[in-house]
């Protein structure tokens, strides 16, 4: 009863939404109604709410175990807690295509609320959303329904979700994802109706400045939560593998970076006006593209959700729809929108502009890389498989002559040139110096692999310029822009740390009897499986490893453990990790061989605190961008 | 002792092809350290995606075995690729060769790099 | 010039969209229809009967099943090869990872298809040709392998696959 409810609403949520375009259809041929337009404005938020009501409900039913419904059942188990009865929601196609749309319309109704009455673009963002909206919400009511009833009676317990997903990280993992992923419908929106109302010298990226920010945010931590659970869980010591699912994540994250840097070219400067409006678009287009590619099982993944040709073909249809309306509006306007102005070489526009074709390459590359095996299976049958060997090669110089334009562009001035001799002074010290830490790593490390310096270089690169900037900066007592500053660093750092991991991380298969140690290298010097323990815990069942390894003179104890699930028979491997700033000490249990010994699986990985730490300071630095003006 | 081994063989069970398990014991740490390269750059023939270093199956136990035994061997990391490929496919290299239409795919951003930047200097647009 | 750009901006993404709209309505599943003939890899293993194996059983058009005690699928794929062993096809088995005798009793007491199974415990031949699982079937001619089909045997993936492979290897021969 309380299903049909939930049901109920969100159905009249389509029809509220339908009536928001209908009268604005009926309205738009005649002008001036206002009353039209604060029905119109009502009727949205009330649609908004019913969806947030419908999903609230959705919640209800989650964690009273209403297993009648066909999602809830096949997903959600009586005996998990309460938190993972909730995630549970999003652990599948039609539970996390609710979330999306939940989001969505939390985004939209944030923002349209936010512009005021007057704003000459409000009706037209609120009636873009309304069309996506509804557009995404007819796709799950009609073809992926969460409300589905078992009839006559449904079930009496719920299936066990996979003991995988029951993680609190991998939990959260969606919703900031999707928060990011779904954010960019705003500059997407915004973007079409200012392209729509024809007015192009009105200042738009005013508007949706801080809105992308956030969105940024979302979308960065989401990705790193994925990655930061990928390699505490998943056992490899991966925590980036060029899956399909994880590139169309990456995809809109580069565009959105491209969007934010050259919002800063258009509204300072009023050029690059037109590429700034073509990522705003693209950001969401890379999305919705995303959300197509993890739906339709049309590329083989193990994050890919569903197999259905009729939902990919309708959310292809859809996004196909909804983006040509974006970019056939766009393309009209294009001739209108040449600035007078061109750019100065070697100005800071200059370095936003190539900044840009940077990004854009990047996209590609990995668009490429997605669609090629397609491409070339639907020639010619052959089956091609692209990973990291291709991502790394192509990312390399990629990265390298990134790090150089921004090592650049930290000296440059707006809509001035560099003069020779600045330039020469801006940037032969940084290489210098970057390259004198580089022989010493490699003195020190005695490790050589092309690519990996490349990235090391291109990390140092960023990370000196900008120190050195910043010592001018306190030497002539200058400006320099702070949020900037942080987030660059966590972006060279980024380079560096990925790649003196890649060189440095070693891995070690170990096989003893319990009891036994073994020496392992000058700096692991003994490893010792000090007992085997078998414990029973409520829905599984353990074999745990105690195990203590005697590293540079540390003494550290590792509990690695194999567990065994009662529900579906599955089997998975808990690492333990002991984590400091330079390195993680991380341990797998195997299997146990014929003769009763164990095996092992010893990992010494890298930087990988330094990773995830910058991360943390590119997002700090757009958060201290942000609330840059407030603070003055 | 009993107890533990009865457990743990149910482990086994699941994880059976037992003729499969093999340590891997390597004569220095270069030869360590191509066959971990090596085994997250193979794909795994019977998984949905990902390499046979973060594939248990039997099939990825079996290429794992074998790639460790043409280490020991001698064989090239070329020549250890053109053997796993020969028996399941190109596609289980998670580098594409470097031949014929997949030209397109490791030339193609540079020269879309190259495109890009060509039109934006024209166009006085950098 | 810009017109050159605007109708780029809708062209490309539009081939985009049509590309990967008709990859989702193209059937995929029957794409390794085509395979490069490569030669039957070499083996020294003996019959399921510890008996020596001729190579010339290859000779002549021949189905290599792939399976074992243990393989659940198998046991639904048996009886079209029972029906297929009952037509003019050389049916051989290639026991996968399995022990001899519960091989022997499976056969026993399923029914025994195959003219001889090869006895591959270790999967040795198997990996050499490629195989990921059971229940595989290759097909064979000449001693080259020119067919393969993963999962279990049925009228449909024989007709779809195998059917023409044969048919392209009769008109070869004449």
């Amino acid at each position: 009863m309380i299903g049909e409810i939930a049901h109920f609403l969100s159905i009249a949520s389509v029809m509220i939404l339908t009536l928001v375009l209908i009268i604005n259809i009926i309205f738009s041929f005649s002008s001036g109604h206002s009353n039209q337009l604060i029905l119109s404005y009502k009727l949205f938020n009330q649609a908004c709410f019913l969806i947030f009501l419908s999903f609230g409900i959705y919640i209800y039913l989650a964690i009273t175990d209403d297993f009648s419904i066909s999602y809830i059942a096949n997903h959600s188990n009586s005996q998990l807690p309460i938190f993972y009865k909730i995630t549970s929601i999003w652990s599948a196609h039609e539970g996390s295509m609710f979330l999306w749309i939940v989001f969505l319309t939390l985004w939209s109704i944030l923002f349209v609320n936010y512009l005021s009455f007057e704003h000459p673009l409000k009706k037209g963002t609120m009636l873009m959303l309304t069309l996506i909206i509804l557009g995404f919400l007819l796709f799950l009511l009609v073809t992926s329904n969460p409300f589905e009833r078992i009839l006559p009676f449904g079930v009496i317990e719920g299936a066990d979700i996979n003991p995988v997903l029951q993680d609190p990280a991998l939990a959260i993992h969606p919703p900031l994802l999707y928060l990011g992923y779904v954010g960019f419908v705003i500059s997407f929106s915004f973007i079409t109706a200012y392209l729509f109302s024809g007015n192009l010298s009105y200042p738009w990226e005013k508007d949706i400045k801080n809105w992308s920010f956030v969105a940024w945010i979302f979308l960065t931590v989401g990705i790193t939560l994925g990655s930061w659970w990928a390699y505490y869980e998943l056992g490899w010591g991966g925590y980036w593998f060029w899956d399909p699912v994880e590139n169309v994540a990456l995809m809109p994250w580069l565009a959105a970076t491209a969007f934010m840097h050259s919002l800063f070219a258009s509204s300072k400067s009023n050029v690059l006006k037109a590429w700034t409006l073509f990522l705003g678009i693209l950001i969401f287009a890379l999305s919705l593209f995303g959300a197509f590619i993890v739906r339709s099982g049309i590329i083989d993944s193990v994050h890919s959700f569903a197999n259905d040709p009729q939902r990919g073909l309708y959310l292809l249809g859809f996004s196909g729809f909804i983006t040509f309306i974006s970019l056939g509006i766009f393309a009209y306007r294009l001739p209108s929108m040449q600035s007078s102005k061109l750019i100065v070489t070697g100005s800071k526009e200059s370095f936003l502009s190539m900044n840009n074709i940077l990004m854009l390459t990047a996209i590609f590359s990995i668009f490429l890389g997605v669609t090629y095996p397609l491409i070339l299976e639907s020639l010619n049958g052959e089956k091609v498989s692209i990973g990291s060997p291709y991502y790394n090669t192509i990312f390399s110089p990629l990265i390298l002559l990134t790090s150089i334009f921004i090592m650049i562009s930290v000296e440059a001035l707006w809509q001035r040139g560099m003069q020779a001799k600045t330039l020469f002074f801006a940037v032969a010290p940084t290489f210098l110096l970057a390259a004198l830490a580089l022989y010493l790593i490699w003195y020190f490390v005695e490790i050589f692999s092309l690519l990996a310096y490349v990235g090391i270089y291109s990390g140092l690169l960023i990370i000196i310029s900008y120190f050195l900037k910043a010592a001018l900066t306190i030497k002539n007592n200058s400006y320099l822009n702070k949020g900037s500053f942080v987030a660059h660093i966590g972006l060279g750092l980024l380079f560096f740390s990925v790649s003196m991991n890649s060189i440095l991380s070693y891995q070690k298969n170990i096989n003893l009897f319990p009891g036994d140690q073994q020496f392992i290298n000058e700096s692991i010097e003994e490893f010792n499986f000090l007992d085997l323990q078998n414990i029973k815990a409520s829905n599984h069942d353990i074999v745990l490893a105690k195990i203590l390894i005697l590293q540079n003179g540390n003494s550290i104890y590792l509990n690695p453990e194999k567990r065994k699930y009662f529900a579906r028979g599955q089997i998975t491997s808990e690492t333990a990790i002991h984590a400091t700033p330079l390195k993680d000490t991380y341990l797998t249990i195997g299997d146990q061989l014929e003769n009763g010994s164990w095996t092992f699986s010893l990992q010494i990985n890298y930087f990988v605190k330094w990773i995830w730490f910058s991360s943390a300071l590119m997002v700090l630095g757009i958060l201290m961008t942000i609330f840059k003006k407030k603070i003055r | 002792m009993k107890a533990s081994i009865l457990v743990c063989c149910a482990f086994l069970i699941a994880s059976s092809m037992v003729f499969s398990d093999v340590v891997y014991k390597f004569e220095n740490t270069i030869q360590e350290k191509r066959f971990y390269s090596l085994i997250s750059e193979i794909r795994c023939p019977k998984c949905t995606s990902g390499s046979i270093a973060s594939s248990d199956v039997p099939v990825s136990r079996d290429l794992k075995r074998r790639v460790y035994e043409q280490i020991l061997s001698g064989s090239s990391d070329q020549e250890i690729k053109d053997y796993v490929t020969e028996r399941f496919g190109a596609s289980s290299d998670y580098k594409p060769a470097f031949e014929g239409a997949n030209y397109f795919l490791w030339f193609g951003p540079f020269i879309f790099l190259g495109l890009l930047m060509l039109i934006f200097l024209l166009s006085r647009r950098l | 010039m810009s017109s050159i750009y605007r109708f780029l901006i809708i062209l490309l993404p539009l081939l985009v969209f049509i590309f990967y709209g008709k990859v989702l309505l193209t059937d995929r599943s029957d794409s390794s229809n085509y395979m490069q003939p490569k030669n039957l890899p070499q083996f020294e293993l003996l019959d399921l009967n510890n008996q020596e194996i001729d190579i010339a059983a290859f000779d002549e058009l021949s189905l290599l099943n792939v399976w074992a005690s243990w393989c659940i699928t198998c046991l639904v794929e048996h009886p079209y090869l029972t029906q297929l062993s009952e037509k003019e096809i050389n049916l051989i088995g290639l026991n996968y990872k399995d022990s001899q005798e519960n091989a022997l009793k499976w056969l026993g007491k399923r029914g025994n298809p195959y003219t001889f199974s090869i006895f591959d415990p270790r999967g040795d031949l198997a990996f050499d040709l490629g195989v990921t699982g059971a229940p595989e079937t290759f097909l064979i001619l000449n001693q080259q392998v020119i067919g393969h089909i993963q999962g279990e045997l049925n009228q449909e993936k024989w007709q779809s696959t195998f059917v023409p492979l044969i048919q392209a290897a009769k008109e070869a021969s004449k």
